[in-house]
Protein backbone atom coordinates (compact mmCIF):
# COMPACT_ATOMS: atom_id res chain seq x y z
CA UNK A 1 0.00 0.00 0.00
CA UNK A 2 2.98 2.28 0.73
CA UNK A 3 4.10 2.58 -2.88
CA UNK A 4 0.57 3.14 -4.09
CA UNK A 5 0.08 6.00 -1.64
CA UNK A 6 3.29 7.65 -2.81
CA UNK A 7 2.26 7.24 -6.43
CA UNK A 8 -1.13 8.72 -5.69
CA UNK A 9 0.49 11.64 -3.92
CA UNK A 10 2.79 12.24 -6.87
CA UNK A 11 -0.16 12.25 -9.17
CA UNK A 12 -2.00 14.57 -6.84
CA UNK A 13 0.74 17.15 -7.22
CA UNK A 14 0.37 17.26 -10.96
CA UNK A 15 -3.39 16.78 -10.94
CA UNK A 16 -3.08 15.34 -14.39
CA UNK A 17 -5.68 13.13 -16.01
CA UNK A 18 -5.59 11.00 -19.09
CA UNK A 19 -8.84 10.67 -20.98
CA UNK A 20 -9.33 8.33 -23.89
CA UNK A 21 -12.08 9.12 -26.37
CA UNK A 22 -13.34 6.24 -28.50
CA UNK A 23 -16.39 5.31 -30.55
CA UNK A 24 -17.37 4.27 -34.06
CA UNK A 25 -16.37 6.43 -37.01
CA UNK A 26 -18.53 9.52 -37.55
CA UNK A 27 -19.61 9.51 -33.88
CA UNK A 28 -18.25 13.04 -33.39
CA UNK A 29 -15.13 12.49 -31.26
CA UNK A 30 -12.96 15.10 -32.96
CA UNK A 31 -15.82 17.59 -33.01
CA UNK A 32 -16.31 17.13 -29.25
CA UNK A 33 -12.59 17.62 -28.65
CA UNK A 34 -12.40 20.73 -30.79
CA UNK A 35 -15.60 22.24 -29.44
CA UNK A 36 -14.44 21.64 -25.89
CA UNK A 37 -11.19 23.37 -26.77
CA UNK A 38 -13.04 26.31 -28.34
CA UNK A 39 -11.93 25.62 -31.90
CA UNK A 40 -13.84 25.90 -35.16
CA UNK A 41 -15.80 22.68 -35.80
CA UNK A 42 -17.11 23.40 -39.29
CA UNK A 43 -14.09 22.22 -41.29
CA UNK A 44 -13.33 18.83 -39.76
CA UNK A 45 -12.17 15.87 -41.85
CA UNK A 46 -12.16 12.20 -40.79
CA UNK A 47 -9.46 11.24 -38.28
CA UNK A 48 -6.85 8.86 -39.54
CA UNK A 49 -4.66 7.94 -36.58
CA UNK A 50 -5.26 10.07 -33.51
CA UNK A 51 -5.35 13.60 -32.14
CA UNK A 52 -4.08 14.57 -28.74
CA UNK A 53 -4.86 17.78 -26.90
CA UNK A 54 -3.66 18.92 -23.53
CA UNK A 55 -5.88 21.46 -21.89
CA UNK A 56 -6.52 22.96 -18.50
CA UNK A 57 -9.95 22.64 -16.95
CA UNK A 58 -10.87 23.37 -13.32
CA UNK A 59 -7.23 23.23 -12.32
CA UNK A 60 -6.67 19.82 -13.88
CA UNK A 61 -4.36 19.18 -16.74
CA UNK A 62 -6.30 16.98 -19.13
CA UNK A 63 -4.58 14.88 -21.75
CA UNK A 64 -7.34 13.94 -24.15
CA UNK A 65 -6.66 11.28 -26.75
CA UNK A 66 -9.04 11.12 -29.67
CA UNK A 67 -8.44 7.98 -31.72
CA UNK A 68 -9.99 7.36 -35.13
CA UNK A 69 -12.98 5.02 -35.11
CA UNK A 70 -12.99 3.37 -38.51
CA UNK A 71 -12.96 -0.41 -38.43
CA UNK A 72 -9.38 -0.83 -39.65
CA UNK A 73 -8.12 1.43 -36.84
CA UNK A 74 -9.93 -0.30 -33.98
CA UNK A 75 -7.19 -2.90 -33.59
CA UNK A 76 -4.85 -0.03 -32.66
CA UNK A 77 -7.10 1.21 -29.84
CA UNK A 78 -5.35 -1.06 -27.35
CA UNK A 79 -2.11 0.91 -27.83
CA UNK A 80 -3.75 3.82 -26.04
CA UNK A 81 -5.25 2.00 -23.01
CA UNK A 82 -2.28 2.36 -20.63
CA UNK A 83 -2.92 4.54 -17.55
CA UNK A 84 -6.25 5.82 -18.80
CA UNK A 85 -8.24 7.52 -16.01
CA UNK A 86 -11.40 8.12 -17.95
CA UNK A 87 -12.93 6.55 -21.03
CA UNK A 88 -15.26 8.72 -23.09
CA UNK A 89 -17.43 6.60 -25.36
CA UNK A 90 -19.07 8.68 -28.07
CA UNK A 91 -22.23 7.48 -29.82
CA UNK A 92 -23.92 8.88 -32.91
CA UNK A 93 -27.49 8.84 -31.58
CA UNK A 94 -28.92 9.22 -35.08
CA UNK A 95 -27.13 6.17 -36.49
CA UNK A 96 -29.64 3.53 -35.36
CA UNK A 97 -28.37 0.91 -37.80
CA UNK A 98 -25.01 0.63 -36.12
CA UNK A 99 -26.11 0.67 -32.47
CA UNK A 100 -25.59 -3.06 -32.17
CA UNK A 101 -22.07 -2.70 -33.56
CA UNK A 102 -21.56 0.12 -31.09
CA UNK A 103 -22.77 -2.01 -28.14
CA UNK A 104 -20.44 -4.85 -29.05
CA UNK A 105 -17.38 -2.61 -29.35
CA UNK A 106 -18.11 -1.01 -26.00
CA UNK A 107 -18.68 -4.27 -24.18
CA UNK A 108 -15.43 -5.75 -25.48
CA UNK A 109 -13.58 -2.60 -24.38
CA UNK A 110 -14.93 -2.95 -20.87
CA UNK A 111 -13.40 -6.42 -20.63
CA UNK A 112 -9.93 -4.93 -21.14
CA UNK A 113 -7.79 -5.32 -18.05
CA UNK A 114 -5.91 -2.08 -18.64
CA UNK A 115 -9.15 -0.11 -18.63
CA UNK A 116 -10.42 -1.81 -15.48
CA UNK A 117 -9.93 1.24 -13.25
CA UNK A 118 -11.25 3.81 -15.69
CA UNK A 119 -14.47 5.78 -15.27
CA UNK A 120 -16.83 5.56 -18.25
CA UNK A 121 -18.66 8.54 -19.68
CA UNK A 122 -21.03 7.85 -22.56
CA UNK A 123 -21.86 10.83 -24.74
CA UNK A 124 -25.12 10.28 -26.64
CA UNK A 125 -24.05 12.78 -29.28
CA UNK A 126 -25.97 14.52 -32.07
CA UNK A 127 -29.07 15.17 -29.96
CA UNK A 128 -29.65 18.20 -32.21
CA UNK A 129 -30.47 15.94 -35.20
CA UNK A 130 -34.17 15.25 -35.80
CA UNK A 131 -33.84 11.45 -35.97
CA UNK A 132 -31.67 11.12 -32.87
CA UNK A 133 -32.49 8.48 -30.26
CA UNK A 134 -32.88 9.89 -26.76
CA UNK A 135 -30.34 9.42 -24.00
CA UNK A 136 -32.52 6.71 -22.44
CA UNK A 137 -32.90 4.98 -25.79
CA UNK A 138 -29.13 4.78 -26.12
CA UNK A 139 -28.81 3.63 -22.53
CA UNK A 140 -31.06 0.71 -23.33
CA UNK A 141 -29.54 -0.07 -26.73
CA UNK A 142 -26.05 -0.25 -25.26
CA UNK A 143 -27.29 -2.19 -22.20
CA UNK A 144 -25.49 0.23 -19.92
CA UNK A 145 -27.44 -0.88 -16.84
CA UNK A 146 -25.70 -4.23 -16.95
CA UNK A 147 -22.28 -2.62 -16.44
CA UNK A 148 -21.10 -3.43 -12.93
CA UNK A 149 -17.36 -3.17 -13.44
CA UNK A 150 -17.02 0.57 -14.03
CA UNK A 151 -18.47 3.81 -12.71
CA UNK A 152 -20.50 5.11 -15.61
CA UNK A 153 -22.82 7.88 -16.66
CA UNK A 154 -24.64 8.74 -19.89
CA UNK A 155 -25.19 12.30 -21.07
CA UNK A 156 -27.12 13.44 -24.12
CA UNK A 157 -25.17 16.14 -25.92
CA UNK A 158 -24.52 17.93 -29.17
CA UNK A 159 -20.93 18.56 -30.14
CA UNK A 160 -21.98 21.03 -32.84
CA UNK A 161 -23.90 23.29 -30.45
CA UNK A 162 -21.71 22.41 -27.48
CA UNK A 163 -24.76 21.54 -25.40
CA UNK A 164 -24.04 19.41 -22.30
CA UNK A 165 -20.35 18.85 -23.10
CA UNK A 166 -19.26 20.68 -19.97
CA UNK A 167 -21.60 18.85 -17.55
CA UNK A 168 -20.35 15.56 -19.00
CA UNK A 169 -16.69 16.35 -18.57
CA UNK A 170 -17.35 17.80 -15.11
CA UNK A 171 -19.03 14.60 -13.98
CA UNK A 172 -16.07 12.63 -15.32
CA UNK A 173 -13.56 14.81 -13.49
CA UNK A 174 -15.51 14.60 -10.23
CA UNK A 175 -15.66 10.84 -10.42
CA UNK A 176 -11.99 10.40 -11.30
CA UNK A 177 -10.97 13.03 -8.76
CA UNK A 178 -12.88 11.30 -5.99
CA UNK A 179 -11.10 8.08 -6.87
CA UNK A 180 -7.48 9.13 -7.28
CA UNK A 181 -6.94 12.42 -5.50
CA UNK A 182 -8.62 11.79 -2.16
CA UNK A 183 -6.21 9.13 -0.91
CA UNK A 184 -4.54 11.60 1.41
CA UNK B 1 8.71 72.69 -48.82
CA UNK B 2 11.53 71.19 -50.77
CA UNK B 3 11.76 72.93 -54.05
CA UNK B 4 12.88 70.48 -56.70
CA UNK B 5 15.83 71.22 -58.94
CA UNK B 6 16.44 74.89 -58.17
CA UNK B 7 19.90 74.79 -56.72
CA UNK B 8 22.71 72.38 -55.85
CA UNK B 9 21.92 72.94 -52.16
CA UNK B 10 18.44 71.54 -52.43
CA UNK B 11 19.79 68.60 -54.42
CA UNK B 12 22.06 67.70 -51.56
CA UNK B 13 19.16 67.98 -49.12
CA UNK B 14 17.08 65.69 -51.31
CA UNK B 15 19.84 63.12 -51.65
CA UNK B 16 20.54 63.13 -47.92
CA UNK B 17 16.85 62.73 -47.18
CA UNK B 18 16.58 59.97 -49.72
CA UNK B 19 19.49 58.04 -48.24
CA UNK B 20 18.07 58.37 -44.75
CA UNK B 21 14.66 57.14 -45.81
CA UNK B 22 16.17 54.30 -47.77
CA UNK B 23 18.04 53.23 -44.66
CA UNK B 24 14.81 53.37 -42.64
CA UNK B 25 13.06 51.23 -45.20
CA UNK B 26 15.86 48.70 -45.15
CA UNK B 27 15.83 48.63 -41.36
CA UNK B 28 12.09 48.07 -41.43
CA UNK B 29 12.29 45.06 -43.72
CA UNK B 30 15.13 43.66 -41.59
CA UNK B 31 13.02 43.97 -38.46
CA UNK B 32 10.01 42.39 -40.17
CA UNK B 33 12.09 39.48 -41.42
CA UNK B 34 13.63 39.03 -38.01
CA UNK B 35 10.26 38.55 -36.39
CA UNK B 36 8.89 36.44 -39.19
CA UNK B 37 11.80 34.03 -39.07
CA UNK B 38 11.64 33.68 -35.32
CA UNK B 39 7.96 32.89 -35.43
CA UNK B 40 8.64 30.06 -37.80
CA UNK B 41 11.16 28.38 -35.55
CA UNK B 42 9.01 25.62 -34.26
CA UNK B 43 10.04 22.51 -32.45
CA UNK B 44 8.20 19.54 -33.75
CA UNK B 45 6.15 17.79 -32.36
CA UNK B 46 5.79 19.91 -29.26
CA UNK B 47 5.16 22.92 -31.52
CA UNK B 48 6.34 25.33 -28.88
CA UNK B 49 7.03 28.85 -29.95
CA UNK B 50 10.25 30.29 -28.66
CA UNK B 51 9.60 33.21 -26.40
CA UNK B 52 11.48 36.46 -26.51
CA UNK B 53 11.83 39.28 -24.01
CA UNK B 54 8.79 41.52 -24.04
CA UNK B 55 10.72 44.74 -24.56
CA UNK B 56 12.22 43.52 -27.85
CA UNK B 57 8.73 42.67 -29.08
CA UNK B 58 7.46 46.00 -27.81
CA UNK B 59 10.13 47.82 -29.74
CA UNK B 60 9.03 45.92 -32.84
CA UNK B 61 5.42 46.97 -32.40
CA UNK B 62 6.26 50.62 -31.81
CA UNK B 63 8.51 50.63 -34.85
CA UNK B 64 5.83 48.98 -36.95
CA UNK B 65 3.27 51.52 -35.90
CA UNK B 66 5.60 54.44 -36.50
CA UNK B 67 6.55 53.08 -39.88
CA UNK B 68 3.08 52.33 -41.21
CA UNK B 69 1.48 55.49 -39.89
CA UNK B 70 4.14 58.03 -40.72
CA UNK B 71 7.46 57.02 -42.24
CA UNK B 72 5.99 54.96 -45.05
CA UNK B 73 4.00 57.90 -46.38
CA UNK B 74 6.92 60.23 -46.03
CA UNK B 75 9.07 57.83 -48.00
CA UNK B 76 6.41 57.41 -50.67
CA UNK B 77 5.89 61.14 -50.95
CA UNK B 78 9.60 61.58 -51.38
CA UNK B 79 9.95 58.91 -54.05
CA UNK B 80 6.90 60.18 -55.87
CA UNK B 81 8.53 63.58 -56.30
CA UNK B 82 11.94 62.15 -56.97
CA UNK B 83 10.97 59.63 -59.65
CA UNK B 84 7.78 61.25 -60.89
CA UNK B 85 5.94 57.91 -60.54
CA UNK B 86 3.46 56.71 -57.95
CA UNK B 87 4.14 53.57 -55.92
CA UNK B 88 1.90 51.36 -58.10
CA UNK B 89 3.74 52.49 -61.22
CA UNK B 90 7.09 51.75 -59.64
CA UNK B 91 5.85 48.28 -58.64
CA UNK B 92 4.43 47.52 -62.10
CA UNK B 93 7.58 48.60 -63.90
CA UNK B 94 10.08 47.31 -61.36
CA UNK B 95 8.91 43.73 -60.83
CA UNK B 96 8.09 40.94 -63.22
CA UNK B 97 4.50 39.75 -63.52
CA UNK B 98 3.50 37.24 -60.83
CA UNK B 99 3.63 37.14 -57.06
CA UNK B 100 6.57 39.57 -56.92
CA UNK B 101 4.46 42.28 -58.55
CA UNK B 102 0.91 41.40 -57.49
CA UNK B 103 1.67 40.85 -53.78
CA UNK B 104 3.40 44.24 -53.62
CA UNK B 105 0.57 45.93 -55.49
CA UNK B 106 -1.93 44.31 -53.12
CA UNK B 107 -0.05 45.56 -50.09
CA UNK B 108 0.26 49.01 -51.61
CA UNK B 109 -3.48 49.20 -52.34
CA UNK B 110 -4.47 47.89 -48.92
CA UNK B 111 -2.35 50.39 -47.05
CA UNK B 112 -3.22 53.36 -49.24
CA UNK B 113 -4.75 56.50 -47.79
CA UNK B 114 -7.09 56.81 -50.76
CA UNK B 115 -10.52 55.20 -50.56
CA UNK B 116 -10.52 54.39 -54.28
CA UNK B 117 -7.31 52.39 -53.94
CA UNK B 118 -8.33 50.60 -50.77
CA UNK B 119 -11.64 49.56 -52.35
CA UNK B 120 -9.82 48.21 -55.42
CA UNK B 121 -8.75 44.98 -53.68
CA UNK B 122 -12.36 43.84 -53.40
CA UNK B 123 -13.60 44.91 -56.83
CA UNK B 124 -15.79 42.53 -58.86
CA UNK B 125 -14.11 40.78 -61.76
CA UNK B 126 -16.24 42.51 -64.40
CA UNK B 127 -15.35 45.96 -63.04
CA UNK B 128 -11.58 45.51 -63.11
CA UNK B 129 -11.05 47.78 -66.08
CA UNK B 130 -13.19 50.62 -64.69
CA UNK B 131 -11.36 50.27 -61.43
CA UNK B 132 -7.97 50.53 -63.15
CA UNK B 133 -9.12 53.69 -64.90
CA UNK B 134 -10.36 55.14 -61.61
CA UNK B 135 -7.01 54.42 -59.97
CA UNK B 136 -5.15 56.09 -62.83
CA UNK B 137 -7.37 59.12 -62.49
CA UNK B 138 -6.86 59.23 -58.74
CA UNK B 139 -3.09 58.94 -59.14
CA UNK B 140 -3.00 61.25 -62.17
CA UNK B 141 -1.34 58.68 -64.40
CA UNK B 142 -1.98 59.06 -68.13
CA UNK B 143 -1.70 56.31 -70.74
CA UNK B 144 0.59 58.54 -72.79
CA UNK B 145 3.17 58.76 -70.02
CA UNK B 146 3.04 55.11 -68.99
CA UNK B 147 1.41 53.03 -71.74
CA UNK B 148 1.84 49.57 -70.17
CA UNK B 149 0.71 50.58 -66.69
CA UNK B 150 -2.99 50.06 -67.26
CA UNK B 151 -2.58 46.51 -68.55
CA UNK B 152 -0.20 45.54 -65.73
CA UNK B 153 -2.51 47.02 -63.13
CA UNK B 154 -5.48 45.17 -64.59
CA UNK B 155 -3.66 41.84 -64.34
CA UNK B 156 -2.79 42.58 -60.73
CA UNK B 157 -6.38 43.53 -59.92
CA UNK B 158 -7.79 40.44 -61.66
CA UNK B 159 -5.45 38.23 -59.66
CA UNK B 160 -6.16 39.96 -56.35
CA UNK B 161 -9.94 39.95 -56.67
CA UNK B 162 -9.86 36.54 -58.40
CA UNK B 163 -8.27 35.00 -55.32
CA UNK B 164 -11.09 36.37 -53.18
CA UNK B 165 -13.66 35.11 -55.67
CA UNK B 166 -12.02 31.69 -55.70
CA UNK B 167 -12.19 31.49 -51.93
CA UNK B 168 -15.91 32.32 -52.07
CA UNK B 169 -16.54 29.55 -54.67
CA UNK B 170 -14.53 27.00 -52.72
CA UNK B 171 -16.35 27.93 -49.53
CA UNK B 172 -19.73 27.50 -51.26
CA UNK B 173 -18.78 24.05 -52.49
CA UNK B 174 -17.41 23.03 -49.11
CA UNK B 175 -20.61 24.10 -47.37
CA UNK B 176 -22.69 21.94 -49.68
CA UNK B 177 -23.03 18.57 -47.90
CA UNK B 178 -23.07 15.32 -49.84
CA UNK B 179 -26.73 14.45 -50.38
CA UNK B 180 -27.86 10.91 -51.33
CA UNK B 181 -31.10 12.33 -52.73
CA UNK B 182 -29.21 14.45 -55.21
CA UNK B 183 -28.61 12.50 -58.42
CA UNK B 184 -25.66 14.63 -59.42
CA UNK B 185 -23.90 13.92 -56.11
CA UNK B 186 -24.65 10.21 -56.36
CA UNK B 187 -23.42 10.02 -59.94
CA UNK B 188 -20.18 11.73 -59.09
CA UNK B 189 -19.57 9.27 -56.27
CA UNK B 190 -20.23 6.29 -58.57
CA UNK B 191 -18.02 7.89 -61.21
CA UNK B 192 -15.18 8.03 -58.69
CA UNK B 193 -15.51 4.29 -58.20
CA UNK B 194 -15.59 3.55 -61.94
CA UNK B 195 -12.54 5.72 -62.60
CA UNK B 196 -10.47 4.12 -59.85
CA UNK B 197 -11.71 0.54 -60.13
CA UNK B 198 -12.61 0.05 -63.80
CA UNK B 199 -12.55 -3.75 -63.63
CA UNK B 200 -14.66 -4.16 -60.48
CA UNK B 201 -18.39 -3.51 -60.25
CA UNK B 202 -20.02 -2.30 -57.05
CA UNK B 203 -22.28 -5.00 -55.56
CA UNK B 204 -24.66 -2.35 -54.28
CA UNK B 205 -24.72 1.26 -53.22
CA UNK B 206 -24.08 0.30 -49.59
CA UNK B 207 -21.17 -2.09 -49.54
CA UNK B 208 -17.91 -2.88 -47.80
CA UNK B 209 -16.22 -2.43 -51.18
CA UNK B 210 -16.00 1.33 -50.56
CA UNK B 211 -13.22 0.44 -48.19
CA UNK B 212 -11.11 -0.64 -51.20
CA UNK B 213 -10.74 2.98 -52.28
CA UNK B 214 -10.25 4.18 -48.74
CA UNK B 215 -13.62 5.16 -47.37
CA UNK B 216 -14.37 4.23 -43.76
CA UNK B 217 -17.56 2.21 -43.92
CA UNK B 218 -20.39 0.93 -46.12
CA UNK B 219 -21.53 4.41 -47.12
CA UNK B 220 -19.07 7.15 -48.08
CA UNK B 221 -21.66 9.87 -47.43
CA UNK B 222 -20.58 10.30 -43.79
CA UNK B 223 -16.91 10.65 -44.69
CA UNK B 224 -17.00 14.04 -46.41
CA UNK B 225 -17.75 15.86 -43.15
CA UNK B 226 -16.77 19.53 -43.12
CA UNK B 227 -15.34 19.35 -46.64
CA UNK B 228 -18.70 18.43 -48.23
CA UNK B 229 -18.82 18.34 -52.01
CA UNK B 230 -15.40 19.99 -52.23
CA UNK B 231 -13.83 16.77 -50.95
CA UNK B 232 -15.65 14.59 -53.48
CA UNK B 233 -15.07 16.97 -56.39
CA UNK B 234 -11.33 17.02 -55.72
CA UNK B 235 -11.20 13.22 -55.61
CA UNK B 236 -13.13 12.93 -58.87
CA UNK B 237 -11.08 15.65 -60.59
CA UNK B 238 -7.81 13.90 -59.75
CA UNK B 239 -9.08 10.56 -61.06
CA UNK B 240 -10.47 12.18 -64.19
CA UNK B 241 -7.52 14.37 -65.20
CA UNK B 242 -4.74 12.10 -64.05
CA UNK B 243 -6.38 8.69 -64.17
CA UNK B 244 -3.14 6.71 -64.34
CA UNK B 245 -1.49 8.69 -61.58
CA UNK B 246 -4.56 8.37 -59.36
CA UNK B 247 -4.63 4.59 -59.88
CA UNK B 248 -0.93 4.40 -59.14
CA UNK B 249 -1.43 6.38 -55.90
CA UNK B 250 -4.37 4.11 -55.04
CA UNK B 251 -2.17 1.05 -55.55
CA UNK B 252 0.36 2.47 -53.08
CA UNK B 253 -2.42 3.07 -50.58
CA UNK B 254 -3.26 -0.63 -50.39
CA UNK B 255 0.32 -1.60 -49.55
CA UNK B 256 0.23 -4.09 -46.63
CA UNK B 257 2.69 -2.11 -44.51
CA UNK B 258 2.71 1.45 -45.84
CA UNK B 259 -0.96 1.51 -46.80
CA UNK B 260 -3.36 4.33 -45.96
CA UNK B 261 -7.01 5.12 -46.62
CA UNK B 262 -6.92 6.70 -50.08
CA UNK B 263 -10.21 8.61 -49.95
CA UNK B 264 -9.91 9.69 -46.31
CA UNK B 265 -6.38 10.98 -46.91
CA UNK B 266 -7.74 12.81 -49.96
CA UNK B 267 -10.39 14.52 -47.83
CA UNK B 268 -7.71 15.47 -45.29
CA UNK B 269 -5.60 16.95 -48.10
CA UNK B 270 -8.62 18.91 -49.31
CA UNK B 271 -8.84 20.36 -45.84
CA UNK B 272 -5.16 21.28 -46.01
CA UNK B 273 -5.54 23.01 -49.38
CA UNK B 274 -8.66 24.78 -48.14
CA UNK B 275 -7.02 26.09 -44.98
CA UNK B 276 -4.01 27.33 -46.98
CA UNK B 277 -6.38 29.10 -49.35
CA UNK B 278 -8.28 30.65 -46.46
CA UNK B 279 -5.16 31.94 -44.73
CA UNK B 280 -3.97 33.56 -47.96
CA UNK B 281 -0.88 31.34 -48.09
CA UNK B 282 -1.75 30.20 -51.63
CA UNK B 283 -1.62 33.73 -53.03
CA UNK B 284 1.95 33.53 -54.38
CA UNK B 285 1.18 30.20 -56.03
CA UNK B 286 -1.90 31.49 -57.86
CA UNK B 287 -0.31 34.86 -58.69
CA UNK B 288 2.57 33.01 -60.34
CA UNK B 289 0.63 30.32 -62.17
CA UNK B 290 -2.59 32.01 -63.29
CA UNK B 291 -2.26 35.30 -65.16
CA UNK B 292 -5.96 36.12 -64.84
CA UNK B 293 -8.30 35.40 -61.97
CA UNK B 294 -7.91 31.84 -60.64
CA UNK B 295 -10.91 29.53 -60.99
CA UNK B 296 -12.12 26.39 -59.21
CA UNK B 297 -10.25 24.25 -61.69
CA UNK B 298 -6.98 25.77 -60.52
CA UNK B 299 -7.83 24.84 -56.96
CA UNK B 300 -8.55 21.25 -58.03
CA UNK B 301 -5.21 21.23 -59.87
CA UNK B 302 -3.48 22.20 -56.67
CA UNK B 303 -5.25 19.34 -54.89
CA UNK B 304 -3.84 16.95 -57.53
CA UNK B 305 -0.37 18.23 -56.71
CA UNK B 306 -0.99 17.62 -52.99
CA UNK B 307 -2.39 14.12 -53.56
CA UNK B 308 0.56 13.09 -55.72
CA UNK B 309 3.22 14.71 -53.55
CA UNK B 310 1.78 13.44 -50.27
CA UNK B 311 1.84 9.88 -51.57
CA UNK B 312 5.52 10.26 -52.47
CA UNK B 313 6.25 11.88 -49.11
CA UNK B 314 4.51 9.10 -47.19
CA UNK B 315 6.13 6.24 -49.09
CA UNK B 316 9.60 7.79 -48.73
CA UNK B 317 9.11 8.46 -45.02
CA UNK B 318 8.07 4.82 -44.34
CA UNK B 319 5.92 5.51 -41.26
CA UNK B 320 5.50 2.76 -38.69
CA UNK B 321 1.74 2.55 -39.10
CA UNK B 322 -1.30 4.47 -40.20
CA UNK B 323 -1.61 5.77 -36.63
CA UNK B 324 1.29 8.10 -37.45
CA UNK B 325 -0.79 9.82 -40.11
CA UNK B 326 -1.47 13.09 -38.30
CA UNK B 327 2.21 13.59 -37.53
CA UNK B 328 3.19 13.12 -41.17
CA UNK B 329 0.29 15.21 -42.36
CA UNK B 330 1.58 18.07 -40.18
CA UNK B 331 5.10 17.58 -41.51
CA UNK B 332 3.80 17.69 -45.06
CA UNK B 333 1.76 20.78 -44.21
CA UNK B 334 4.88 22.53 -42.88
CA UNK B 335 6.76 21.50 -45.99
CA UNK B 336 4.09 23.04 -48.22
CA UNK B 337 4.03 26.22 -46.14
CA UNK B 338 7.78 26.39 -46.52
CA UNK B 339 7.51 26.12 -50.31
CA UNK B 340 4.85 28.83 -50.35
CA UNK B 341 7.23 31.24 -48.59
CA UNK B 342 9.22 31.43 -51.81
CA UNK B 343 7.93 34.30 -53.98
CA UNK B 344 8.61 32.26 -57.13
CA UNK B 345 6.62 29.26 -55.93
CA UNK B 346 4.52 27.27 -58.36
CA UNK B 347 3.05 24.02 -57.09
CA UNK B 348 2.30 22.15 -60.28
CA UNK B 349 2.10 18.43 -60.71
CA UNK B 350 5.08 17.27 -62.70
CA UNK B 351 5.26 13.56 -63.28
CA UNK B 352 8.44 11.55 -62.80
CA UNK B 353 9.67 9.98 -66.00
CA UNK B 354 9.34 6.46 -64.62
CA UNK B 355 5.60 6.11 -64.35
Amino acid sequence: MGLLTILKKMKHKEREMRLLMLGLDNAGKTTILKKFNGEDVSTISPTLGFNIKTLEHRGFKLNIWDVGGQKSLRSYWRNYFESTDGLVWVVDSADRLRLEDCRQELSSLLLEERLAGATLLVFANKQDLPGALSKDGIREALALDSIKTHHWCIIGCSAVTGENLLPGVDWLLDDIGARIFTAD
Amino acid sequence: MVCLGTSTGSHIVILAGFTLLRLLLLANSRIKNHFRLKQQTRIYPARRLRTYPGDVKMFGYIWQHLFTSFLRFLFKWFLRHFTGKCELQRICSGYKQGAARTSRAEHSLESSKSKVLRAAVSVQEEHVEECAIAIMKEKKVTSQKDPVFKMSLQVCLSQICGYKGLYACVEDMRKQPFDCENNDHENRLLRLWDLLMPSVKLDSRLTKQWGDIGFQGDDPKTDFRGMGMLGLTNLVFFSEKYTDVARQVLSHSVHPKLGYSYAIVGINLTEMAYSLLRSGALKPHFYNTVSQSPKLEHFHQLYCYFAYEFDKFWIEAKPESIMEFNRYREMFHEKMKGLLEDPDVSLCLTLDSKQ
